[in-house]
This record gives C-alpha cells, sequence and structure tokens, in this order.
C-alpha cells in the first residue's frame, strides 16, 4: 500500500511536469494532437453517415411505386416552372451586369457551393455543432458560411480532410451582423447565440437593436445578413425576431430573440458556399500580407 | 502485455461513438450523452499504472478532438483520474464500489468538460449563470445516469479482451 501511495506521488510529479511542458509547447503540436485523434475518429464518423443514408435508401424503397411515380410528376412540374423563371431572370442578369459596367461597380465576393450530408450533431450549453462529411479535400475552409435554401446555418469553425465542423447560429461562439425587416433607415443589427437551456427552444440573440424600432403591426419581422464583412452574402435569412424585445442594460438599445428559421438539428443535408477568393483574414493568414499591401 | 491498453482502447472507443450517436438523437435538448469519465475505471483495476494513463489519456484527447474544450484539459483530468485509481484500487475492489468510482469519475469529468468549455468560449461576458445552472445540472445528472448505465457492458468486454490479452488481475481484487 504504501509503495502504490510513494508510486503515485512519482507519477503525479511526472504528470505535472508533461502539463507544464504542454502548455509551454508550440501551438502547432496541440493543433497536430488534436487533429490526429480527430482523424483517428473520422473513419467511424463516416460510417455512421453512411448508415444513416443507407437507412434512408432502404426506407424510401419500400415505398409504393405510386407514390413515387406522383413524388416525380409534382418535382417535373417544379422544375418545369423553375427552367421558366430562371430564363427571366437571365435578361435581368444581363441588364445588371451592363448597369454595373456602366457604374465600374466592384462585384462582391461570389461563392461556389459545396453540398455536404450533415454527420453528427451535438449541441450542450456552450457550443451548437454539426459534424459534415466534406472538408479540406473539397475545398472547404474555415469561416465559409453554410445554408439551407436561403436559410442560414451557420459557419464552419474546423476543417479536417474529409469532414467539418459547423457551428450554428444559435451557438454561443456565432455572431454576425444583420438587418431587420420592417426597418427601413437599414440599421445594423447583431445576432450572437447564446448559451442554451433545454427547457426552451434554441435560439440566438439580436442586439443593438435601435430603440424607436417597433416591429410591424401583423407581422413576425425576417432578420437577415447585411452582406457587410465578406462573410455571408446579403439577404439570407437568420430567422425570425420575437416580438417582446426589452431594453438593453445601457438603455440606449433594445435586445430581442431570434428563432432559427429552420430546425436546425433534423437537417440531413447542407450546403457550404466557399468564397472564389479568399477573404481579407485569410490572405493575412496565409502570409500574403505583403501583396495586400 | 505492453499492449493491452492499444486494445482496451479499440474496444472501448464503439461505445464512445455509440454515446455520440445518443447525443446527436438528444441534440435538441442539449445534451452531451458523456461516458468518458466512466470507461476508464475498469482499465485502472488492472492495467500497469503507466498503461492506463496511456488509456485515461487518449480517451481525454478523443473527447475533446472534435469540441471547442482546451487543448489537453480533458486529457490531463483524465490522466490524474487515472493515476488517483491505479493507486487505489481497493476503491475498486467489487462492482458496487466500481459503480460508485464510475459515476463520481464520470459526474467529476463531466464538470471539468463543462466549465472548460465556458472558460474557452470566445465572448464569455454575455454568460448568465443563472440560466445556464439548469442545463449544468441536467447534464450533471445525464453524466451519472450514462455512467451506470454503461458501466456494466462497458466493463464485460473491457475485462474480456484483457483476460484475452493476458493481464494478470489484481492481487488486492482477488
Amino acid at each position: 500500500m504504501e509503495r502504490n501511495r510513494q508510486g503515485a506521488k512519482a507519477a503525479y510529479v511526472l504528470l505535472t511536469i508533461v502539463m507544464v511542458l504542454w502548455v509551454l509547447s508550440p501551438s502547432v503540436v496541440r493543433r497536430f494532437n488534436r487533429e490526429a485523434f480527430t482523424e483517428f475518429q473520422a473513419p467511424a464518423l463516416h460510417l455512421v453517415g453512411k448508415g444513416r443514408d443507407l437507412a434512408r435508401y432502404w426506407e424510401l424503397k419500400s415505398r409504393n411505386t405510386e407514390d413515387l411515380v406522383a413524388a416525380s410528376r409534382d418535382l417535373a412540374r417544379v422544375n418545369a416552372a423553375l427552367e421558366l423563371k430562371l430564363a427571366m431572370m437571365q435578361d435581368l442578369r444581363d441588364e445588371n451586369k451592363r448597369l454595373r459596367e456602366i457604374a465600374r461597380y466592384t462585384p462582391p465576393n461570389t461563392f461556389y457551393t459545396v453540398v455536404a450530408r450533415v454527420g453528427l450533431r451535438e449541441t450542450s450549453s456552450w457550443w451548437h455543432r454539426i459534424n459534415v462529411r466534406k472538408g479540406l479535400d473539397d475545398g472547404v475552409r474555415p469561416g465559409c458560411p453554410v445554408i439551407f435554401g436561403d436559410r442560414v446555418v451557420g459557419r464552419v469553425t474546423v476543417v479536417h480532410k474529409n469532414s467539418a465542423e459547423v457551428d450554428l447560429i444559435t451557438s454561443p461562439a456565432f455572431r454576425c451582423t444583420a438587418f431587420l425587416e420592417g426597418d427601413d433607415q437599414g440599421r445594423m443589427v447583431v445576432v450572437d447565440g447564446r448559451a442554451a437551456n433545454s427547457l426552451t427552444p434554441p435560439a440566438a440573440r439580436v442586439w443593438n437593436i435601435p430603440y424607436d424600432y417597433s416591429i410591424p403591426a401583423g407581422t413576425v419581422p425576417k432578420v437577415v445578413t447585411t452582406g457587410l464583412g465578406g462573410i455571408y452574402p446579403a439577404h439570407l435569412v437568420l430567422g425570425t425576431l420575437e416580438a417582446n424585445l426589452r431594453n438593453a442594460q445601457d438603455g440606449n438599445f433594445k435586445e430581442g430573440v431570434l428563432r432559427p428559421g429552420r430546425d436546425l438539428f433534423s437537417l440531413q443535408e447542407v450546403t457550404i458556399l466557399v468564397p472564389t477568393k479568399p477573404s481579407r483574414a485569410e490572405d493575412l493568414l496565409s502570409g500574403r500580407y505583403d501583396e495586400l499591401q | 502485455m505492453s499492449w493491452a491498453w492499444l486494445l482496451v482502447l479499440l474496444v472501448t472507443y464503439p461505445w464512445l461513438l455509440l454515446a455520440d450517436m445518443l447525443s446527436d438523437s438528444l441534440a435538441s435538448w442539449g445534451v452531451v450523452i458523456f461516458i468518458t469519465g466512466a470507461v476508464l475505471v475498469v482499465p485502472c483495476r488492472r492495467l500497469k499504472l503507466w498503461q492506463s494513463v496511456l488509456v485515461a489519456g487518449c480517451l481525454g484527447f478523443l473527447f475533446e478532438a472534435r469540441r471547442p474544450i482546451p487543448d489537453g484539459v480533458m486529457a490531463f483530468w483524465m490522466m490524474a483520474a487515472a493515476i488517483f485509481f491505479s493507486t487505489r484500487r481497493e476503491w475498486l475492489r467489487n462492482f458496487p464500489l466500481l459503480l460508485r468510482a464510475a459515476v463520481a469519475c464520470n459526474v467529476l469529468g463531466c464538470l471539468v468538460w463543462y466549465f472548460a468549455a465556458a472558460w474557452a468560449l470566445p465572448y464569455r461576458g454575455t454568460i448568465a449563470w443563472i440560466n445556464v445552472l439548469p442545463e449544468l445540472i441536467l447534464q450533471v445528472l445525464t453524466a451519472a445516469f450514462a455512467g451506470l448505465i454503461f458501466l456494466l457492458p462497458v466493463s464485460y468486454v473491457q475485462e474480456l479482451i484483457m483476460d484475452r490479452a493476458g493481464v494478470p488481475v489484481a492481487k488486492d481484487i482477488v
């Protein structure tokens, strides 16, 4: 027993030394270690995702053929309507291009899309995250916006070789600027996630709302992205603003609750918007500061 | 057998994955099914000290790899717990004691990652702790319950692999 206690003392001393070395070690060591343990888990997570897809496949396969034919017919109609819309949009696009050339307007950053299946979801008080099955190999970069339709889902925070972690808009680590529907002056507000409480549905906080802003009667105002800052394209829907606005602590602004546009935890697939040109921040991080200068 | 720790880790990982899948199903509840602390106690009962510390470190790093927890916090806490249990094997000599240790280890581990993640948050100023308290209580209760539920099947698999690997049964347990 006594020998055990002495062994414990030596082990604790050794552990303390290792901890100090760990803290003092360059961040690349810690990053490599984290990445190694993530990649160790990656095949299993992919397998889980594939298994889920397979279950969905068999579920669909077991459906009645008549249902599938009806669904295909409906889709064909929707496709025909969309093709018509697309043809009409072409005229608008041409006109838009001509006007931009006349005005010498610098076009905003363009994106290409990467569709990704959702792997695992996980929420706690401090993070609301989904794991998606697309990563560095597919061109995904940290900071890329993640959407579903015209709704913002979140932002890519960590990218691995074949997977990425996405912070949802309700996550406490999420923050972006937005406009409120019904505010004619187009004043900017800030949206950030808030620490979760399981007893209430997940929500984000909208703050910096101008004191004289009031919700138009009979409407549920949408909160949309500003397009400023270069991360999110403009006019994507973040969610809706709840009616009960309250005064902020400083007394000059109001704050409210944002309900996400979709049930973020039932998403099966999302779209990642990857900027075609790296942002300023990415340029700085990749050491192209001199070029920027 | 010096590689026994790796075998134990490999047979434990599917259970951690299962817990992650359960967390996925309960995502709208905001609860993480945490069992990393509970799966540590059985290896500590039979493996050598250095082996159990290695298992603990790997379990900790596996947990924190995909989550916004400061690097090494869980791993070093798990290593300290492994040293504690490996040098006090009389505390793990029968199943009720093992169960108690698993629940205690799981709950403490849960508290460690919970507060470490809060500390790592980029906008800490906005946290209203009074709102978070029910969530913390729920998380701790879930960790205790998960420790109770998962210990039996996980310990069975871990004991089996240690038997196969020829790891001797600890003297003070017999």
